[in-house]
């Protein structure tokens, strides 16, 4: 086994160049690697091209600070907490971005193809849809279906028939292969292996759809311990590339296990994402304001960070205040 | 105290409260329920507690049969998963579960809808110049396209039942069959892959079904509304011909359940 490349959230973000196709752990406002996301965003990237299962606050904070060229995904916002992702609306509205809509299906397709070394997936879920409408295919408007750029194919789906049992249409959706995965996951071990709590969501395949995949961990541990219980863990060490150690790197995001959303966060973090100007305050305050990971967590305080920490034999924050009552 | 079974009186249960226990009414004990954030999640959990005590719940981001002792805010929340069969993830929630054909009912909420039962959670206004974007689809067509039996659960306003919506994101019963995009029934769309759509839309004034032909009418009304103030708040036309008569309150157990067991904290209840 090869030896574990250990590196820092700064190193991470200067492997990104501009205009890669990135993909992401995680599920909406669950388990997202925040910390590299702001660290990508004090580095000024530009083009990225997001593919994504599903978005949240960590795409707002990519796409509010522009460096979003083309987001191909199916959902965005920060669920109870911000019903809408206002800088991907807001691309979208402009022209700013390429925003190419699939359904959640459809893009769990489009990854397992991917992680699977596959051209493609067949799906019949969501057809006669809008999504598959031929005149909204928004990467073949703007002429990038051309076969230049090798991430993106030619046709945006196709439709078949089931050629063994008569079945009838059925879609085929092209792989995804990403140049990066960036996964924050809750633990991986120091030969690689890596460990997500309770839900996997769509993290290993990721991992494996991806070409090259950093790992931001939230502790590292002996691989022998997460060896005792190898149903737990999703990938082994030779499919990461490098890994980043760097507790509470989820946050405002929830983390199974270790704390939970910081929901008066995001509520803030969304109202602010819906002006141009309230997103840059946003950032001269929480990522440009703070010079790394570390200053950031200082900058939100200790008695904030324990009240999300989870229950240890619940997962999750008991002592958080979350409705009316 | 009243008899627990006893109805409320229309002033003891606010608007929400109704919406929560009609969907609930729509589970069949027994069935496989994929449900979404928010009402559906209090529409399930109710379901549980009363009518249907052997449904299961899926959530998208992949637990499977979970027993949360904790309302869970959103469909990926660390507490869908206590004590599921299975915490898995999206690959088993859309192909092991939706695309098997295991999901019997599925709860899903909306921005517009018209008559045959489709829904747009995408845009407003023509897609390639939109004035609004929403959240996009989500799960929102996948689990509705396989569900046998579809929910909606929805606000009711003149303008999110429209004649024509802006964007078809999840399929209802009339839909476009690609690449030709020609309208045609949804068993010409899906084939042997058809297994059912949408069955019912419950908005704060009313609950609707589907006709035969898989256009909407009115069901029954819920009480201090009159049918003229639903067809008011509808931008179709509305086939009134089929009503069954007054939305059923929820009962006194329907709330106790509602306010101290699903969502005691108030995270979607007042």
């Amino acid at each position: 086994m090869e030896k574990l490349k250990k590196i820092s959230l700064k190193e991470a973000g200067q492997l990104i160049q501009d205009g890669d196709m990135l993909t992401f752990s995680g599920f909406t406002i669950w388990r997202r690697p925040m910390a590299l996301v702001y660290e990508l965003v004090r580095q000024k990237k530009k083009n990225l091209h997001l593919f994504e299962v599903n978005g949240g606050t960590h795409t707002e904070v990519l796409a509010g600070a522009g460096v979003v060229k083309i987001w191909e995904s199916c959902w965005v916002g920060h669920e109870l907490y911000g019903k809408l992702g206002e800088s991907i609306a807001r691309g979208q509205v402009e022209g700013s971005m390429i925003i190419e809509d699939y359904s959640h299906g459809h893009v769990v397709a489009r990854l397992l193809a991917g992680a699977f070394g596959l051209p493609f997936m067949p799906t019949a879920l969501s057809m006669g849809t809008d999504i598959l409408n031929p005149k909204y295919d928004m990467l073949g408007k703007a002429g990038l279906r051309d076969g230049k750029n090798p991430k993106i194919p030619k046709e945006k789906y196709t439709i078949t028939q089931d050629p063994f049992y008569g079945k009838g249409d059925i879609l085929l959706m092209p792989a995804a292969n990403p140049d990066w995965a960036i996964v924050y996951v809750s633990q991986v071990g120091d030969e690689g292996t890596v460990r997500v709590n309770d839900q996997t969501y769509t993290d290993a395949e990721a991992i494996k759809a991806a070409d090259k995949v950093i790992v931001v961990a939230e502790e590292i541990v002996p691989d022998s311990y997460l060896r005792n219980d190898p149903q737990k863990n999703i990938a082994s060490g030779y499919d990461v590339d490098y890994v980043v150690e760097a507790p509470w790197s989820a946050h405002p995001t929830g983390s199974q296990g270790y704390y939970d959303v910081d929901a008066n966060f995001m509520r803030d973090f969304y109202s602010a994402s819906k002006t141009k100007e309230g997103y840059q305050k946003f950032a001269d305050e929480w990522i440009f304001g703070v010079e790394n990971h570390e200053q950031y967590l200082e900058k939100l305080g200790v008695s904030k960070l324990e009240s999300l920490r989870a229950n240890k034999a619940l997962g999750y924050s008991t002592r958080i205040k979350r409705g009316k009552r | 105290m009243s008899n627990k079974n006893e109805f409320v009186k229309l002033e003891e249960c606010k608007p929400i409260d109704l919406l929560a226990v009609a969907a609930a009414r729509e589970v069949h004990n027994g069935d496989v329920v994929f449900a979404g954030t928010g009402l559906p999640m209090l529409a399930i959990m109710l379901a549980q507690y009363t009518n249907a005590p052997e449904a299961v719940c899926i959530y998208e981001a992949g637990s499977i049969d979970g027993r949360p002792i904790d309302l869970p805010t959103s469909v990926g929340d660390a507490r869908c998963a206590t004590q599921a069969t299975m915490a898995s993830g999206l690959t088993e929630a859309f192909y092991g579960q939706l695309h098997s054909g295991s999901v019997d009912l599925a709860f899903l909420g909306g921005a517009e809808i018209d008559q045959y039962g489709n829904l747009n959670t995408t845009v407003v206004g023509d897609y390639l110049s939109p004035q609004k974007r929403f959240t996009g689809s989500g799960g929102n067509p996948d689990i509705n396209s396989f569900a046998k039996r579809t929910v909606f659960i929805m606000v009711q306003e003149k303008r999110r039942f429209k004649e024509k919506v802006d964007y078809i994101t999840s399929p209802g019963w009339r839909l476009p069959k690609w690449p030709s995009g020609e309208m045609v029934h949804k068993k010409e769309v899906y084939g042997k892959f058809f297994r059912g759509g949408p069955s019912a839309v419950i908005t704060d004034m009313a609950v609707f079904r589907f006709d035969d032909e898989g256009v909407m009418y009115l069901d029954t009304v819920h009480p201090g509304y009159s049918v003229e103030q639903i067809q008011e708040k509808c931008g179709f036309a509305l086939n009134v011909s089929k009503v069954s008569g007054e939305t059923k309150l929820p009962t006194y157990n329907d709330m106790d359940l509602l306010y101290k067991k699903v969502d005691p904290e108030g995270i979607f209840l007042p």
